[in-house]
């Protein structure tokens, strides 16, 4: 009998993929008309692409970098040579050498020194049976730093440095999730790098291609624009009903964000999965195309951090040999705001900040906005946010199999949380279950 | 406070920064593995043991123990 997959991104996609190779019958179910999930290419130049989703990786990425491959695929290191630009404060944008932001680095290195030790305090496997969970887990991420966090320009930068790393806003997180996600990605220092960190290098063509190419091998296997309504299990098998109709099926693997499964009807009703709480991740990423990467020219990265937004972070993301590319993050409480306006009232915003961080740059002559927030097909990005209570009351029960349904998903794991690396090796670890028990 | 007890201190903060067993007073921060954001760390250790609030400029003159001790005595006296 076959078994269903729920969800055609990287987690599915590499669940469906392993199960196949065992000789197993697999369908997956996609609800959008597209495969890849929070993975998704923009094509800024006729055969040039840019991600307008997940993007980074770096050599801790083993299960990535081993599948991107065996897809016969490359990567392309990101380009950060050179100035960059920081507007933090009242005045015109500044310049620096380098990345390290011109505020006092006492202050900063007060702050790491707070985030190292709540990391540390972490168990990075199973977070809620971290000493002092509960404690750690009751407290929003806001709640902390109003009361560890001194030194002025350390606040400043915090909710910049939160946004960036985590699509963040520090009201919607516990300080549990906080330490785990960055034990989860490697530490600090690995997530926050760029070379030799998590964001040394990107897919060369774009991230999508992975997606692209799984589903390729898989084929008629694979049903696009079938939205699962219902999971049904009964003594023999688990019955799901989509738009299309009912499929019979031995096991399922939901590998789709916890928003969207707590959408799906399950009978009977798993225990509490952590849908109910999370908040969705909040990245809006927009893409500016230029000629040519013209700011190398003026010896800028590309890179920019702004505390006036709408872009929180701007970055240099050329096709090798291409036309330009700066890829700007609106990401936390001001993806909310931001989100909301017209699209027009948007592409108006981003334009002037754009000048005023870049004033030699043209207008650009590309422009793309995609806006994962308010994606009724992800709920957000890059990942579920766990708030106080969330990781306390559901992880426990986070990888648990529920039946015959087994979860997959980067929120499913705790290797490599809500990075494309932890949505493959959720899908292996779902993959691997389903064929143990066989 | 005696350059001695600054530089061992120093000492120790390199190597907690660095998770590093091999460092002394010569040794140079950047050349075992320090980079910006870990110096913001030996920074913040600086300011928090002696008081005085340096610069990653200011750790790129002096980037060894015994430098660094040289700087905090100088900006203390």
């Amino acid at each position: 009998m076959t078994v269903a997959i729920v969800g055609a991104g990287l987690a599915g996609l590499t669940a469906a993929t392993e199960l196949a190779a065992l000789g197993i019958d697999v369908v997956v179910f996609e609800a959008r008309d597209r495969v890849g999930g929070r993975t998704h290419g923009v094509e800024v130049a006729p055969g040039q692409w840019a991600d307008a989703g997940a993007a980074y990786l770096g050599s801790r990425h083993t299960e990535l970098t081993a599948l991107i491959s065996r897809l016969g695929l490359a990567t392309t290191p990101t380009s950060t040579e050179g100035q960059s630009r920081f507007s933090l404060r009242d005045g015109d944008p500044v310049t620096t050498d380098g990345r390290f932001p011109p505020v006092s680095a006492v202050a900063l290195g007060e702050l790491f020194d707070l985030l190292d030790e709540v990391t540390a305090a972490i168990r990075p496997d199973a977070p809620w049976e971290s000493a002092n969970a509960a404690a750690l887990d009751a407290e929003t991420v806001t709640e902390w730093v109003e009361r560890s966090v001194r030194h002025a320009d350390a606040r400043l930068f915090f909710p910049l440095f939160l946004g960036e790393m985590m699509a963040a806003d520090p009201d919607d997180i516990s300080v549990l999730h906080m330490g785990f996600y960055l034990a989860s990605g490697g530490g600090l220092q690995f997530l926050n790098a760029f070379e030799g960190g998590a964001q040394e290098s990107r897919v060369d063509g774009g991230a999508h291609q992975i997606g692209e190419l799984l589903a390729a091998k898989l084929g008629d296997r694979l049903r696009l624009s079938e939205t699962v309504r219902s999971i049904a299990e009964t003594d023999a098998s688990v019955v799901l009903t989509t738009d299309g109709g009912t499929w019979d099926a031995e096991a399922v693997v939901v590998a789709i964000p916890p928003l969207l499964a707590d959408a799906i009807e399950f009978h009977p009703a798993p225990p509490a999965r952590s849908g109910s709480g999370v908040a969705p991740g909040c990245a809006i990423k927009v893409q500016l195309v230029y000629p040519s990467p013209l700011w190398r020219a003026e010896g800028l990265s590309g890179w920019s951090v702004s505390a006036d937004g709408p872009l929180l972070s701007t970055v240099d993301d050329s096709p090798p040999g291409g036309v330009g590319v700066l890829t700007g993050f609106v990401t936390g409480a001001e993806a909310k705001r931001f989100g909301a306006l017209t699209a027009d009232r948007q592409r108006a915003r981003v334009l002037a900040q754009t000048r005023r961080l870049f004033p030699s740059l043209p207008d650009p002559i590309g422009y793309h906005r995609t806006d994962w927030l308010n994606d009724p097909h992800s709920r957000g990005c890059y990942a579920a946010l766990f708030g106080p209570g969330d990781w306390v009351a559901t992880g426990p029960t986070l990888t648990t199999p529920h039946g015959r349904v087994h979860w997959a998903g980067t929120e499913t794991s705790t290797e490599f949380f809500g990075l494309m690396e932890g949505a493959i090796r959720s899908g292996r670890r779902a993959a691997a279950e389903i064929a143990g028990t066989r | 406070m005696s350059t001695d007890l600054v530089v061992d201190g120093m000492i120790r903060t390199f190597s907690r920064v660095l998770r590093s067993d091999d460092v002394t007073p010569d040794s140079d921060f950047f050349e075992l593995g320090g980079d910006s954001l870990l110096a913001t760390r030996v920074l913040s250790a600086v300011a928090r043991e002696f008081g005085p609030e340096l610069t990653i400029g200011d750790l790129l003159v002096a980037p060894t123990p015994s430098a660094l001790a040289k700087l905090i005595e100088v900006e203390l006296s």
